[in-house]
């Protein structure tokens, strides 16, 4: 009886501390120190926040999308630091995204059930789909108040979106509204299997476009070429998104959207004429990792000679046991490669109890110290304007052309920047055009076909 | 005044208590109702009315409960203690909530894991104080320091377990939450309901209000269900009545929804079939193409029928979705039928087959599917190098030159579903093997002797006895197998890349609802979708059902 009775009273207290455990705070520990990039080679930071720390400690907890545990440990140091380096506030460092738990998805179920961090990436695409649903801070008063803060810093692209207040129309310093800061940004490159290419005989586009010979046309001939070593070696890869297909689209002078981003340019005749160049990479040309299919394990496997990706792809790459390297992309009849300005953005969740900080927060995750940290990790480049970040940049090697990168995003090449659709919905935009270019690519939709009925359904996608 | 007059009077005091509590509950209920219309303008209107009626019970019941204790009524003692019951578990969680005991978890996996290995302490120390029980000795002083080293280790444990999962700094954090008001509400309701309860249930009062042994168990049944049934109908039927509010409503799960009717059901189920003039004629010439995208058209001679909708999408999925049932189902239960006979033989080895088998089922589906797309991945995959050397084996050994189709398993939209058909398949085939494994083992085996005194033959045997035997087997593999492969969606998301394959060709109802309500912020429209795929899903289920009514095999 005894007995019973002792056991009993030892299950309820470890239920009791089954409870005691969840409510305590979890002793969380610090992070590993990871291989810290040379100070050298990190640009000193132009501008310390300058908000002012309130009084009281107070919590903040931010998020952001690690590609690996690298990328975790670096963040979770960074937190570490500007808990140190921020008056008043004590950091918490999410790491968000998994297998099984897309990123994104977790976030917006977050944001509805109210527990979303203070502080969060979102990808630039999701911008205007956040901000004009309120469920991210507007910080244009913060900024104002805060000296030496101008949206000159960052790239302009994404500063446009980042700025632009739906209401008036208006963006940059000034137009009402300052929905976060630029984490990083990206762009597309051709990682080459220097070997395969050499094997064939073909030329080496890096020398084609230091010579400016790089081409469509000559990438097109380094295709065959390469192609023609195997039934299994295939001259170029690119996955199945927007991203990949888009390019093609831009360097023929075509694009997804009109100039004002109103309405569907899908069907226009420069489009039309870079997705037909594409389709006969996969179609008549037969020089492509068929549509759909992942190109990367076939790279890594020393199967495919181009491999187009963008810089967050460098680190995995670095794997492989065959000469490598990165060329810029091909231009085309337009004249530029058409590549994009991929960014993605720290914003403040709506309901954050503290703004101020979260805002501090936000200037001091993107200061260019932080981001030189983040950039020696070799999967992303700083995304404020400043030479220091970009000479940083250029030192993360392999690749030893690291130039090519920086090469997508200037002003030369004329790069879109990835962006929302404050005129529609953008997921809904990818939702038919995604299918509609795949039936195009797989050989299943003529090109002719594709532009007669694409902006029928596309421009649904936009606010009528 | 006699002991027993003194009890009676404890009693009707009691009682008049309980009659004033009941009637208190019932005229807080009340003014609950009007504090939700009066104060909360912010909250929705359907959770004001979900709590007004939740009130309005409270009120009707806890009234009710007053009324037939005054009476001296077994019937409000089961009212009072139900109510009780009710209020002690909301007041539990609520005081649990307001000590973020709900948020913790992250914090419950990192410290009761660091606990655990102190808790093996603890059970040692209880293990020692068994030891007297399996090696009794005569040794009384012995025996007395066992018990002694016993409790201290045991004590000693629990107290190194307590401190490794932070339990002091638990206690301070619960503490200091439930300081706040609210936590005093909690707690203050946590005691009252309490005491309550624990007064109903003494047996005096059990007594004065005439309750019978019948009424007890009858009560002590639901305590006993009230965990399974408070979860099913918080967890389940909760959303299940929620979601179908949201399929009225515009929810995007994060403002305030408004109701739109029958709106998107209405943009589901828009659609047109129109003749065309030509085969090729365009969708944008016969429909209004601001309304309607094309799904799809039957061509026959010189004209055609164009299948338009409002949401194209939601009729690929559905054609899609069906698809794959009607591939999908078939494969995974002829295979598992004809494996289960095979695996009933009391052949040597046939127990490892049969785990062999189970095994897919009770794999990680994210880890099959990843296994399975390298597997099928068209440049570097296992299944076209087979399929190459398998064809060069082939034209070398017959001097042939047949072409190696190298399929494009994924990225083709001919092959594409069919891909997920085959991973679905096998691996549900498993599982569906022991369930006819289980029915096959139930046949009596009289009635193969008695078929085989007969002269029946094998085949006989199956067609006459096993597969009438196993009718009520096949129509639970069947149903639920159809139930799960409506459902498909794990296998399409993650194996596909974009999920919705080539030309949408595996988009699928669940799918299509996922990127609906958690991708598109689109909570009402993807309610009305489930609900759209919840009747398909009844309609095929209540199909089987007759069908296996009428069925005059399983019938005889």
């Amino acid at each position: 009886m005894k007995k019973n009775l002792l056991v009993k009273i030892m299950g309820l207290l470890v239920i009791a501390s089954f409870i005691l455990a969840a409510c305590a705070p979890a002793a969380t520990e610090a992070p590993a120190e990871t291989e810290a990039p040379a100070v050298t080679e990190a640009p000193a930071a132009t501008e310390a926040p300058a908000t002012e720390a309130s009084s009281a400690d107070v919590d903040l907890r931010w998020r952001t999308r690690p590609d690996n545990q690298e990328e975790i440990d670096v963040y979770s140091q960074i937190s570490t630091e500007l808990d140190a380096q921020l008056d008043g506030i004590t950091l918490t460092y999410e790491p968000g995204g998994s297998e099984g738990a897309n990123y994104q998805d977790q976030l917006r179920a977050e944001i509805a059930a109210g527990t979303a961090p203070d502080v969060f990436w979102i990808p630039g695409t999701d911008v205007a789909d956040f901000a004009t649903r309120g469920l991210i801070l507007n910080a244009a008063d913060l900024a104002d108040a805060t000296e030496g803060y101008t949206a000159a810093n960052f790239y302009e692209g994404p500063m446009f979106h980042l700025t632009y207040n739906p209401e008036t129309a208006a963006s940059g310093d000034g137009s009402g509204a300052v929905w976060g800061l630029p984490r990083d940004v990206s762009t597309f490159a051709l990682y080459l299997n220097l070997d395969l290419i050499a094997e064939a005989g073909a030329a080496d586009p890096r020398e084609l476009a230091a010579n400016g010979e790089w081409d469509w046309e000559a990438f097109l001939e380094v295709s065959q070429a390469t192609r023609a070593l195997g039934s299994d070696i295939y001259g170029y890869g690119a996955s199945a998104w927007w991203g990949p297909y888009g390019v093609w689209l831009n360097a023929s002078g075509g694009g997804f959207f009109t100039e004002d981003r109103a309405a569907c340019a899908l069907n226009s005749e420069e489009s039309l004429a870079g997705l037909d160049f594409q389709r006969s990479l996969y179609q008549d040309y037969d020089v492509a990792v068929p549509y759909g299919e992942d190109p990367e394990p076939g790279f890594r496997a020393g199967k495919v000679a181009m491999f187009q990706n963008g810089r967050w792809a460098t680190p995995g790459v670095r794997t492989v046991d065959f000469n490598w390297d990165v060329v810029e992309l091909p231009a085309g009849p337009n004249g530029t490669p058409g590549n994009w300005l991929f960014w993605g953005a720290y914003v403040i969740n709506a309901n954050t109890e503290h703004p101020k900080e979260a805002w501090a927060l936000v200037q001091a995750l993107t200061t260019a110290e932080t981001q030189g940290k983040i950039s020696a990790l070799g999967a992303n480049i700083p995304s404020r304007v400043s030479q220091e970040a970009l000479d940083a940049f250029l030192t993360f090697t392999p690749p030893a052309n690291n130039q090519a990168f920086l090469n997508g995003i200037a002003p030369d090449a004329d790069p879109t920047a990835e962006g929302p659709l404050w005129a529609g919905s953008w997921p809904e935009f990818d939702k038919i055009m995604g299918p509609a270019i795949q039936g195009v690519l797989t050989g299943s939709t003529t090109v002719e076909d594709f532009g007669t009925t694409i902006c029928d359904e596309a421009n649904k996608a936009f606010n009528q | 005044m006699t002991a027993q007059s003194r009890i009676e009077a404890q009693m009707n005091l009691m009682l008049r208590i309980h009659v004033v509590w009941r009637g208190l509950v019932a005229l807080l209920a009340a003014i609950s109702i009007g504090v939700i219309w009066q104060r909360m303008v912010e909250t929705p209107v359907w959770q004001k009315i979900l709590f007004s009626f939740v009130c309005v019970l409270v009120m009707i019941f806890s009234g009710y409960g007053a009324y037939q204790i005054s009476k001296r009524n077994h019937a409000g003692r089961m009212v009072s203690l139900t109510l009780d019951y009710l209020g002690f578990v909301v007041c539990f969680v609520f005081a649990l909530n307001v000590g973020e005991f709900f948020i913790g978890i992250d914090a419950l996996g990192e410290n009761f894991g660091k606990g655990i290995p102190y808790l093996g302490i603890t059970v040692l120390g209880y293990f020692l104080g068994m030891l007297e029980e399996y090696f009794p000795t005569k040794n009384k002083g012995a025996e007395n320091s066992l018990k002694t080293v016993s409790k201290w280790v045991m004590l000693g444990g629990f107290v190194l377990f307590l401190w490794q999962v932070n339990a002091l700094n638990g206690i301070i954090y619960f503490l200091g939450k439930l300081a706040q008001p609210s936590g005093s509400i909690a707690i203050g309701g946590l005691v009252i309901f309490g005491l309550s309860l624990w007064s109903m249930r003494q047996p005096n009062t059990a007594q004065a209000l005439n309750v019978k042994t019948g009424h007890e168990q009858i009560i002590n049944g639901w305590l006993f269900l009230s965990p399974n049934l408070l979860g099913f109908l918080i967890f389940f039927a909760g959303p299940l009545l929620l979601s179908f509010y949201f399929s009225f409503t515009d929810s995007d799960a994060i403002r305030t929804p408004n109701w739109v009717g029958f709106e998107n059901y209405a943009k589901i189920l828009n659609i047109k079939f129109v003749t065309l003039d030509s085969p090729d004629q365009l969708a944008r010439d016969v429909v209004d193409i601001k309304v309607y995208d094309e799904v799809g058209r039957f061509t026959f001679g010189n004209t055609g029928i164009l299948f338009a909708a409002a949401d194209k999408f939601f009729w690929l999925a559905l054609r899609n979705t069906l698809t794959f049932v009607l591939f999908a189902v078939p494969l995974s239960v002829i295979p598992a039928l004809v494996l289960s006979n095979i695996l009933n033989s009391k052949l040597p080895g046939m127990k490892f087959y049969r785990a062999v088998y189970f095994m897919p089922s009770i794999a990680a589906v994210v880890g099959i599917s990843l296994v399975w797309q390298w597997l099928y991945n068209a440049t570097i995959g296992y299944i076209n190098y087979f399929i190459t050397l398998g064809i060069e084996f082939w034209n070398n050994l017959f001097n042939v030159a047949v072409v190696d189709p190298k399929i494009q398993w994924v990225s083709d939209e001919k092959t594409a579903l069919l891909a997920i058909i085959i991973i679905a398949a096998w691996q549900t085939m498993g599982f569906n093997t022991v369930l006819f494994l289980a029915g096959l083992q139930n046949i009596p085996g009289e009635l193969y002797e008695a078929a085989t005194v007969d002269g029946a033959g094998a085949w006989n045997k199956f067609w006459g006895i096993t597969l009438p035997m196993l009718a009520p087997t096949t129509f639970y593999v069947v149903s639920t197998t159809t139930i799960q492969a409506m459902q498909v969606f794990e296998q399409v998301f993650i194996l596909m890349n974009p999920a919705e394959g080539p030309n949408n060709s595996t988009i699928t109802l669940v799918l299509y609802l996922y990127r609906s309500g958690f991708q598109n912020f689109q909570q009402g429209y993807a309610s009305a979708i489930a609900w759209v795929l919840f009747i398909v899903i009844f309609g095929l289920t209540l199909i089987q059902f007759q069908r296996q009514r009428r069925s005059s095999i399983y019938e005889s």
